[in-house]
């Protein structure tokens, strides 16, 4: 086990750096030059070209690229150009959003899919089953800011029971990081986003859930528990459910991985400050470190959460062993 | 059915020997073509524009003028590219390699003082890669007085001199302003009255927190707006969003009045000795939101450390001022290098006055090699509004400065962020801001005239949005076609139909609208939408068509 995670975790080295050469060579092979979008027109030439070498985009690109691999290495994603501020600092401050609007949508999305999914697979080709199944596949097939702008539009705007906007009141005083996020206004504030947000991601483990239960249902100790008169509900948690999770939890795990790039029209639509909107607007921008760091994160997050997810699967299924 | 067939046949055989007859004409007319000589063909023509995304009515005027360039007999195609790449292409160019492109200037308050739509871009000092000339007009004697009036001290004298630029870009057509932005927008008339316009920037003005009364117990005016800033360090801040809260921080000596004249801030007054000496009164009584006093040391400070440490923002303000002494407790005195006409207007009106104590040392403090470097997450000024926090993506808060010495009825400004205006108008309509810093699109404006806590309203630009040609270039090297061209543009749809009446017509070479009151030359006369004018202009200019009907260039 050891070795194979050592060895797992090689490979994504190699894959990382790979796909970090990739990220840096094609943003630079975009048109456009990113002084255009970090200075106003209107300031004299002189002000821009001390910008250029400021950032170092006088040099050549080997060195341009020799400089960020020595500096990723030491996992410093260098300033960004447009805000002036180190990247690390700015993925910080909005990570956080992105991924507790994301959890938050995940607990909603798969605690409903896990148990509405043994449920409809209990249930089986019954009115109510199907009309399940449609509603989840509308949601998934929906634009997700189109959803959220008829959500706000009826719960926010017509019967006013949750904000229209942001993650806190306006003006709302916060002293620390306690209050900035486990706070009741935050809760308010992230209740629609989230609900909009699990109702895209509810199909996937509803209908995994729901297939690998029937699968499950059929099998023979199913039948031995029946025979034995547990009560249905029992058999259905206890015996079929736990036995059906299995790639639930893979799906989960992947969906945690690319959570961190968000659901940027759902941030954009909710006016969430989080790293979604920031991500599109970095590459717009040209504004390199910001937009490689973010998707070096990105990719990383991915990786990580694959190999979590395979060391799970050791776990929960004995037969697998690596 | 077979009759059917017959009569088709017929039909068809008679359209076509009748073409073939109008055709044979043409080809005798052809002949008495052919002993006029023809120029080159004109060449193709591609307009850069914006994407509908970014500017719908640009989009919409730069395919309009090009349906009517192709019915003069140009081969014209309109390309639209991202903003960015448009800048890079248009401004920083080494090869000023473009035909037609269409940008637009915005219209904020120290542009009120004629200098940036006059020198700034359309002088030929700065037609250069990176300059704002970005057309690349040349012309002796607006060069001149381009110069002349930001040296002339004298303001009737020098607006003289503005007029007469007017006329000559209005002859000259180095660009066809397409239309006039206008700032429509919205309050909340339930919490909020005496809300002040200000030409160019709307409600969110410098002015708002000095007139705005309140008629609710909550006394915070919550402003909402979809621009984010980057820093609130008045050395680093490089966007007209970011001094729109720096200027409610910091005071300046002078700040430009609603209308567009210099009026004493933090200076009581102030006394242009000569061409290049100016003296200020600092204001006396005056303290720093950390309570400690402005005084004439801060105000010098002030100006040598943003000369010394050059801020690209005001570069160009800062630019022209020699030295600045301290005179006595209240007197400053500025030696200017050689005579500013903006210098009250722009400079005075533009630089903030940072605290001595709290910059003086804070490179070796901090251990770094630029004051642009300090974050200053708790700016310190002498305006009306103080800091109180700033959550970066969401909201800056502000309350008012209780020792300012203008009287100021609001408890507290909240700059609220929002993904985009769709947000905003949620937020209007649920009274969670009570208005915004942004213009509205028309179909808010249309909404906001429904909702009854809602008051609308409408503030003149002085920016412009415009078509502009590259002059280096043939054909728009020479002035009768680009005169021609100005014929060509509809101006009176853009506005009616794209942008449902919000907003002020163009017009060929309007770089000073009649926004700018004082500034505005309501003499000049300028090229209608006459399509058969621009056709009677090219053939008295000596342009012909060829048998296809191509527009072909003067011969010789």
């Amino acid at each position: 086990m050891a070795s194979y995670i050592a060895r797992r975790i090689f490979q994504m080295l190699v894959s990382l750096f790979i796909v970090a050469t990739l990220i840096f060579f094609l943003f630079r092979l975009m048109p456009g030059d990113p002084t255009a979008a970090m200075v106003d027109p209107s300031i004299p030439l002189e002000a821009r070209q001390q910008l250029i070498a400021q950032y170092g985009l006088d040099q050549s690109l080997w060195v341009q690229y020799k400089v960020f691999l020595s500096d990723l290495v030491k996992l410093d994603f260098g300033n960004s150009f447009y805000y002036k501020r180190s990247v690390t600092d700015i993925l910080g401050d909005k990570l956080a959003a992105t991924l507790i609007l994301m959890f938050a949508a995940m607990i909603f999305a798969y605690g409903f899919g896990i148990f509405g999914g043994a449920w409809m697979a209990w249930r089986r080709g019954s009115f109510l089953e199907s009309t399940a199944i449609t509603m989840a596949l509308v949601f998934r097939s929906a634009p997700t800011f189109w959803v959220g702008i008829i959500f706000i539009y009826f719960f926010s705007v017509r019967l006013g029971w949750f904000p229209s906007s942001g993650m806190r009141s306006p003006g709302e005083e916060v002293n620390n990081m306690f209050q900035l996020f486990f706070s009741w206004d935050f809760v308010k504030h992230l209740i629609l986003p989230a609900i909009v947000a699990s109702l895209l991601f509810l199909a996937t483990p509803l209908l995994i859930m729901r297939n690998t239960m029937l699968e499950v249902l059929g099998e023979d100790f199913i039948e031995m528990a029946r025979a034995k008169g547990l009560k249905e509900r029992v058999i259905l948690y206890r015996h079929a459910a736990r036995n059906a999770l299995l790639p639930v939890v893979t799906a989960g795990a992947l969906f945690v991985g690319s959570a961190i790039g968000g659901q940027v029209l759902l941030e954009y639509v909710f006016s969430w400050p989080g790293l979604g909107q920031e991500i599109v607007l970095s590459a717009q921008r040209h504004d390199y470190p910001l937009a490689q760091g973010s998707f070096i994160i990105m990719a990383a997050m991915v990786m990580v959460m694959n190999l979590v997810a395979d060391i799970l699967y050791a776990y929960l299924d004995p037969r697998i062993s690596y | 059915m077979l009759k059917f067939w017959k009569l088709a046949t017929l039909a068809f055989a008679l359209v076509f020997f009748m073409t073939a007859c109008s055709s044979d004409k043409t080809d005798t007319k052809e002949d008495s073509y052919s002993e006029t000589e023809h120029g080159e063909i004109v060449p193709s023509i591609t307009i850069l524009s914006s994407t509908p995304e970014a500017n719908q009515t640009q989009y919409e005027a730069a395919n309009m003028a090009a349906a009517e360039w192709r019915k003069l007999g140009i081969d014209v195609t309109v390309r639209p590219i991202e903003f960015n790449t448009m800048v890079d292409r248009v401004f920083n160019g080494e090869d000023h390699d473009f035909d037609v492109y269409t940008i637009g200037w915005s219209g904020r308050a120290e542009r009120l003082d004629p200098d940036m739509f006059t020198y700034s871009i359309l002088h030929s000092s700065n037609a250069g890669p990176g300059g704002n000339n970005s057309s690349g007009f040349v012309h002796a004697a607006f060069d001149e007085l381009a110069s002349a009036q930001r040296q002339e001290m004298d303001i009737d004298k020098r607006r003289e001199m503005i007029f007469q630029t007017q006329e000559i870009i209005a002859d000259e057509v180095p660009f066809v302003t397409t239309y006039v932005p206008m700032f429509v927008q919205a309050y909340n008339n339930e919490r909020f009255t005496d809300v002040p316009l200000m030409v160019g920037e709307g409600i969110f003005s410098e002015w708002l927190p000095y007139y705005v009364k309140p008629l609710a117990d909550d006394k915070v005016l919550r402003v909402g707006s979809t621009y984010d800033l980057n820093t609130l360090n008045p050395l680093d801040a490089s966007t007209a969003y970011e001094w729109r809260i720096l200027r409610l921080i910091y005071d300046k000596l002078v700040r430009v009045s609603l209308e567009g004249a210099p009026t004493p801030a933090a200076a009581s007054g102030w006394d242009v000795i000569d061409d290049t000496t100016v003296d200020v009164f600092v204001r006396e009584g005056m303290t720093f939101h950390d309570g400690n006093p402005v005084t004439a040391e801060d105000v010098k400070f002030s100006f040598d450390f943003q000369i010394e440490h050059n801020p690209g923002y005001f570069l160009a303000f800062i630019d022209p001022i020699e030295s600045v002494e301290v005179v006595n407790d209240t007197t400053v005195r500025f030696n200017l290098k050689y005579p500013y006409a903006p210098f009250v207007n722009n400079t005075l009106a533009q630089i903030p006055i940072i605290p001595k104590h709290y910059w003086e040392n804070v490179m070796e403090e901090q251990g770094i090699s630029s004051p642009a470097d300090f974050p200053n997450l708790d700016p310190i000024g002498s305006g009306p509004m103080t800091f109180n926090h700033w959550r970066r993506g969401e909201e800056i808060s502000l309350s008012t400065n209780n020792d300012f010495y203008h009287n100021i009825e609001i408890s507290g400004m909240i700059y609220r962020l929002y993904g985009q205006m769709e947000g905003i108008m949620a937020g209007l309509q649920r009274k969670d801001i009570d208005t915004l810093s942004d213009p509205m699109i028309p179909a808010h404006i249309n909404q906001s005239r429904g909702i009854e806590h809602l008051n609308v309203t409408e503030t003149g630009s002085i920016g412009f949005q415009f078509l502009g040609f590259n002059l280096r270039r043939v054909p728009f090297d020479n002035k009768e076609f680009r005169n021609a061209l100005a014929h060509t543009i509809d101006f009176h749809t853009i506005v009616d139909a794209h942008l449902e009446g919000y907003g002020g017509l163009g017009g060929a070479g309007l770089n000073i609208n009649d926004a700018n009151q004082f500034w505005h030359n309501p003499n000049v006369t300028r090229p209608a939408f006459e399509p058969s004018k621009a056709r009677e202009i090219l053939e008295a200019a000596g342009y012909t068509w060829d048998s296809q009907g191509r527009l072909r260039l003067p011969a010789n």
